[in-house]
């Protein structure tokens, strides 16, 4: 009987630990966190903050979960080091625990800004854990004023979070845009536009140089000279994968823990996935960081189910984020923007600002390698299908950003297997 | 569904049992078969109109919310409401423009099976066009019938007959530029209003509609009945037999379909030439027996006593109980279903109008100049097909009912006031007093949607018991007639005390039978000389009335509904509202916005019960503003 | 377990399923009602054309849903037992991420209500609205194991009842 060992308890930790249940029922499996508490829905914890759902609507998964799949969870155990040569893991506690293959999905936090003076004052969260959030939520009662610093998904989630319990909240940016990790300037500006019609102050261009209080933050500075109040700060400035505990091994590593389409490390029994690992992107062309949940999770199927002895292969990640502000959609997919002068990509694209409504297709050579929806985010599953399966789209370029385009106009080109399948018959 | 739930009258189930048993599908079959009906069509939310198309409007909002020409639903709703009015005018207009030229034929000697029986309303009516009456009937008749087609063919003025209205309703019509101008021309102005590209404005549409239908009512109908008594003699009160336990077995069975009584007339009469009867008698048979069905049937109730059959949806029942030699049809509401129900039996389907024919169906042609020999021709078909009857396949269920027809304006005011000059003050004084509550219409056609002749008769029921006088016309007549309650012991068992009362002093039933569905026409005149007489109000919205089509599915119904609207009557339509729910708007304008403009409007109600609530309450409603006590017995 | 297959000859495009589809789902569950609630119901499926053929898209309760994997708030799930995917609107926050996903683009976000808009069968009730109200049968409703490839089993077609 084999033992797996799965550092982490979150999207793809779980999605590693189903996958490996289906196709092996008895393996010992321990499932190891750093944090105290089942696992929950992580991408949830704005609307936990913003008060849209309660706590027992956070749970990933039933609290019987574990125990029905026969699953040792061991929580509050940071795992510190790992030793590949002995298939062996440390833990903080000094425990140690033996493994027949691995899974590395430890995750990423919150980075903050090392040098910015004032950084470790109390009033200063990260926006990564339930942990954070419920402290978030004990200081709001006295919170007037609230900063986000960056202007990314973390960032405006937790503004709308705060907007909701109807604290005044500043969004301080350092780039020219909104979502720069996510969208062009143009889209950025029909979200921006959305976030200021609802409350929240943006600031461009700008970047926090101190922030300053006694112990508790009372005020914040800008690198423009500009000052004001504001007793709670949240930091939304991107996370770093958690790649600490594989420094000192021979596991390669570039931002994330490489993994090939096997969703391996360069040590065979030791898998990776989620927010931690760096794998090929689809659209880029590239090895790239794609910390998102559903990418979590299929990276986790993909590692269970080889960890088990099966031989899937990923066909690799790509960038795809969906938000809604304000009853805004938002859908961006791959390789969201390109230099103007690039002539290797083509842009096609419609727009119409009145009614907040936008739609661009990125080509290369025939091949969309990126998409960006705004306001009407319907079918945007089949462009995805379209980039992850590198379908060219030359036969019907012209139905692209048609209303009526849709999977039928695909059908012919895309891979068959899909489950059910389409269900026509006499076509 | 169960065959109880189709109809409540028992003839009606027990035929379909037999249908049911032979497998002859019905009108409720082929409604099953339809179901569900399709949504857009239903909410008038459908566009055919032209080749851009076809087009429909999504009624949840995610969809088109225009068709291709950018017509919306408020739009495409109420054009496709007005052509269902044009054709409902075309229908009753036309058929007044053949009675009207039978008169001329008449007047010119062509058509000698028919005579003038009603001198005193021919020279009423030459007087209403101005005509000298000095001269013989034969000249007045020629220019009588050279006016009234001419009121076909006009193309400005106004109709005469709106002068039968009272002046404040002329006043309404013409300050909305409703007043109709020529019959013809209304039709063809509204259908062209309805084209692509023509009027996007619904309330402009629903006006003209409204011209167009009033152009039927105090038009084409009112010249179908008028010349229609001229020439086969005004009603009278007559005791009849309705149901189709009429149909007799050891009789040659001739039931006459459709709607003018120009045709049926002829086979009254020929089925009584001695000649046919003892051929008749040499088939074997006992005689001729001659029944109606649909507002033909009620024509020649009303002026020969001649038994009704069924209504419309018993038109392929009388067939499939096996003992009818020959149906006769002319034109409306004949279902094409009866060529093949009939070829199921011995039974001959003949066609006699040119505008109606079945492919390969035995067709002769009626002409008015030869209409007693065409007659004769089609009834001896149905003697010589007597011995064709399979007898075995015979089962007339045992249902008839009496019922008293024929109360038309002339006639029935005369009775109540038990003077010999007919007058209104009587019935005026019965409201007035609150004997009688008010008035109700009661009328229209049948619809498998609902259950068979159940909102007529709960209606009418829940109305006389609240002693409101009901007038009836059409299927809707027959309907009740079957449940008995058209004679005067209805009154005793179901009117209320006022109305009982009048009943038993005056010896009507509480439910008074005016005819066909052109007939509907004398309940706008009677209703103008309810105003004339006085006390009730100076316009004909004033009246406590109210009408009500609770089982409709022509269009002709719906150019009716508009015609009373138009005229100020409170009317209300049962099961599917008309294909206008797609439009907020549209309805809204039916139902509450014409109030303003024209006195009357629309209400959809598909519960009888709340029908007849509603229609109390806007009688009282009108007694209240006449300042008349409530009624006299609560 | 059953499921619905689309005979593309005999789809005309009337779209009467997506009506049926939307007052199956409604409040009052009755066409001249449904379309005066306050919050309109929308079709579970969409009729999208393509080279002059009629294609209903409809969830197809894949057996391995992206749309589960996707969903952050596991409001998706996939019932082994009854073949469906089943959507939990209690633990829904409208992220959108099952639209994103979704290789059919049979989910519709539902803006207003902020719930996706996806076929379920019509779970509650003895079978799918559509398939009676489609007028040619051109809906089939049928168990997965019964479809050889090649064959075509009758749809409910009300002309053949």
């Amino acid at each position: 009987m084999k033992q797996f060992i799965i550092i982490g308890n979150s999207a793809a930790g779980i999605a590693t630990v189903e996958a490996i249940r289906q196709r092996d029922k008895n393996s010992k499996i321990l499932v190891f966190s750093d944090e105290d508490y089942p696992a929950y829905c992580r991408c949830l914890i704005p609307y936990y903050l913003a008060g849209d759902i309660k706590e027992d609507k956070i749970l990933y998964r039933a609290e019987s979960f574990y125990r029905e799949n026969n699953i040792e969870l061991l929580l509050n155990k940071k795992v510190m080091r790992i030793d590949p040569k002995k298939n062996r893991i440390t833990c903080e506690d000094k425990t140690q625990f033996n493994y027949d293959a691995l899974l590395i999905a430890t995750g990423a936090s919150p980075k903050f800004p090392e040098g910015l003076k004032g950084i470790k004052k109390r009033g200063v969260f990260g926006f990564r854990t339930i942990k954070d959030t419920k402290d978030i939520c004990g200081l709001l009662p006295v919170t007037k004023v609230a900063c986000v610093l960056g202007g990314g998904l973390i960032g405006l989630k937790a503004a709308y979070g705060l907007k909701k319990r109807n604290v005044e909240v500043k969004v301080i940016i350092k780039s020219k845009q909104v979502l720069s990790q996510m969208l062009d300037f143009e889209t950025a500006g029909f979200v921006q536009r959305k976030l200021e019609e609802n409350g929240i102050e943006i600031i461009l261009g700008q970047d926090v140089d101190e922030i300053i209080g006694n112990g508790d933050i009372k005020a914040v500075k800008l690198d423009s000279g500009k000052a004001f109040e504001s007793s709670l700060i949240i930091v939304g400035k991107g996370v770093s994968p958690n790649i600490d505990l594989i420094k000192e091994t021979e596991i390669k590593f570039n931002e994330g823990i490489l993994a090939n389409n096997l969703m391996q490390t360069n040590m065979p029994n030791i898998y990776t996935a989620g927010d931690v690992c760096e794998s090929f992107d689809v659209a880029l062309g590239q090895f790239s960081m794609n910390a998102l949940w559903p990418v979590a999770v299929e990276q986790g199927k993909i590692a269970g189910a080889n960890m088990s002895g099966d031989n899937l292969n990923y066909t690799g990640s790509l960038g795809m984020n969906s938000i809604e502000f304000f009853g805004l959609p938002v859908i961006s997919l791959g390789l969201y923007k390109v230099k103007e002068a690039d002539t290797n990509f083509e842009e096609l694209k419609f727009c119409n600002t009145k009614e907040n409504l936008y739609k661009k297709i990125i080509l290369k050579d025939n091949f969309i390698v990126g998409a960006i929806f705004v306001g009407d985010i319907k079918n945007s599953g089949v462009f995805l299908r379209l980039i992850r399966e590198r379908i060219n789209i030359s036969s019907f370029k012209d139905r692209l950003l048609q209303e009526s385009f849709g999977y039928p106009d695909i059908m012919d080109f895309v891979s068959k297997d899909i489950s059910y399948g389409d269900g026509y018959l006499n076509k | 569904m169960s065959i109880e739930k189709k109809s409540i009258d028992l003839a009606t189930q027990e035929v379909l049992k037999k249908a049911q048993d032979e497998n002859i599908k019905t009108a409720w079959d082929r409604l099953e078969l339809q179901e569900p009906q399709c949504g857009f069509g239903q909410l008038g939310l459908c566009c055919t109109v032209c080749d851009m198309g076809p087009c429909r409007i999504d009624p949840f909002g995610e969809g088109a919310q225009a068709g291709v020409c950018g017509a919306n639903a408020d739009t495409i709703a109420a054009r496709n409401l007005a052509r269902k009015i044009a054709v409902g005018a075309s229908a009753h207009s036309d058929h007044g423009r053949d009675v009207a030229y039978t008169l001329s034929l008449l007047s010119e000697g062509h058509a000698h099976d028919y005579e003038i029986m009603d001198i005193e309303k021919l020279k009423t009516l030459a007087q209403e066009f101005g005509i000298d009456t000095n001269k013989t009937k034969e000249q007045i008749a020629k220019e009588l019938s050279k006016k009234l087609l001419e009121e076909f063919g006009k193309q400005e003025g106004e109709l005469v007959f709106t002068k039968r209205a009272p002046k404040k309703r002329q006043a309404i019509w013409k300050k909305l530029g409703i007043t109709p101008r020529g019959i013809d021309r209304e039709v063809v102005e509204l259908l062209h209003t309805t084209t692509m590209g023509v009027d996007n404005d619904y309330k402009n549409i629903i006006n003209n509609g409204m011209r167009c239908a009033l152009s039927d009512g105090w038009g084409g109908s009112m010249v179908a009945t008028d010349v229609q008594d001229i020439i086969l003699g005004a009603p009278e009160p007559i005791r009849g037999k309705v149901n189709l336990g009429v149909l007799k077995e050891n009789y040659v069975n001739i039931v006459v379909h459709g709607h003018e009584p120009v045709l049926s007339e002829m086979a009254v009469k020929a089925s009584q030439d001695p000649e046919l009867i003892k051929l008749a008698k040499a088939k074997g048979a006992e005689g001729i027996n001659l029944a109606g069905i649909c507002c033909t049937a009620n024509e020649v109730l009303m002026r020969h006593g001649v038994p009704v059959a069924g209504n419309f949806l018993q038109q392929e029942l009388a067939i499939i109980t096996g003992a009818v030699e020959v149906m006769m049809v002319d034109v409306q509401c004949i279902m094409p279903a009866l060529q093949e129900v009939a070829a199921c039996f011995h039974t001959k389907l003949i066609t006699t109008n040119p505008k109606a024919r079945f492919p390969g169906v035995t067709h002769i042609e009626f002409e008015s100049k030869k209409a007693y020999e065409v007659a004769k021709q089609i009834i001896k078909l149905g003697i010589e097909n007597f011995s064709n009857r399979n007898k075995e396949r015979v089962n007339i269920p045992k249902y008839e009912m009496d019922l008293v027809a024929g109360f038309t304006k002339e006639v029935v005011f005369q009775i109540l006031g038990g003077k010999y000059r007919s007058t209104y003050k009587p019935l005026n004084e019965a409201i007035i007093s609150g004997r009688l509550r008010g008035l109700a219409g009661v009328v229209g056609c049948n619809n498998p949607k609902q259950t068979h002749d159940y909102f007529h008769t709960t209606l009418v029921k829940e109305l006389i018991k609240n002693d409101v006088l009901v007038l009836q016309t059409g299927c809707s007549a027959i309907a009740c007639a079957k449940q008995g309650l058209l004679i005067p012991e209805a009154a005793k068992e179901y009117a209320g005390k006022g109305l009982q009362e009048i009943c038993e002093a005056v010896g009507i039933p509480p439910v008074l039978h005016l005819g066909s569905c052109v007939d509907n026409s004398r309940i706008l005149t009677a209703a103008s000389h309810i105003i004339e007489e006085g006390g009730l109000g100076e316009d004909l919205s004033d009246i406590p009335a109210a009408g009500c089509a609770p089982e409709w599915m022509s269009e002709k119904a719906i150019t009716i509904g508009f015609y009373f609207v138009a005229s100020g009557v409170y009317t209300i339509f049962g099961a599917s509202p008309f294909a206008t729910l797609g439009s907020k708007d549209l309805t809204d304008y039916l139902t509450k916005g014409l109030a303003e403009t024209v006195g009357g409007r629309f209400e959809f109600c598909d519960d009888p019960i709340k029908m007849a609530q509603l229609m109390i309450e806007h009688i009282d409603k009108k007694r209240k503003a006449l300042n008349l006590r409530p009624r006299m017995y609560q | 377990m059953k499921q619905l297959y689309y005979d593309v000859k005999k789809c005309l495009g009337c779209k009467s399923c997506e009506i049926a589809c939307a007052v199956a789902h409604s409040i009052s569950e009755e066409l001249f009602k449904a379309i005066k609630e306050e919050i309109l119901s929308l079709p579970r499926k969409k009729i999208i054309s393509s080279k002059d053929k009629n294609y209903p898209v409809s969830c197809r309760h894949c057996k391995d849903p992206k749309c589960v994997d996707a969903c952050m708030a596991a409001a998706l799930v996939y019932d082994k037992e009854k073949g469906m995917v089943l959507h939990d609107e209690s633990r829904c926050v409208g992220c959108w991420m099952c639209v994103m996903v979704c290789p059919y683009g049979a989910i519709r976000p539902n803006i207003k209500t902020r719930i996706p808009i996806r076929c379920d069968k019509c779970k509650d009730k003895d079978e799918p609205s559509c398939v009676k109200a489609c007028p040619t049968g051109a809906i089939i409703w049928q168990e997965e194991t019964a479809m050889q490839p090649g064959t075509v089993p009758e749809g409910d077609c009300p002309a053949t009842r």
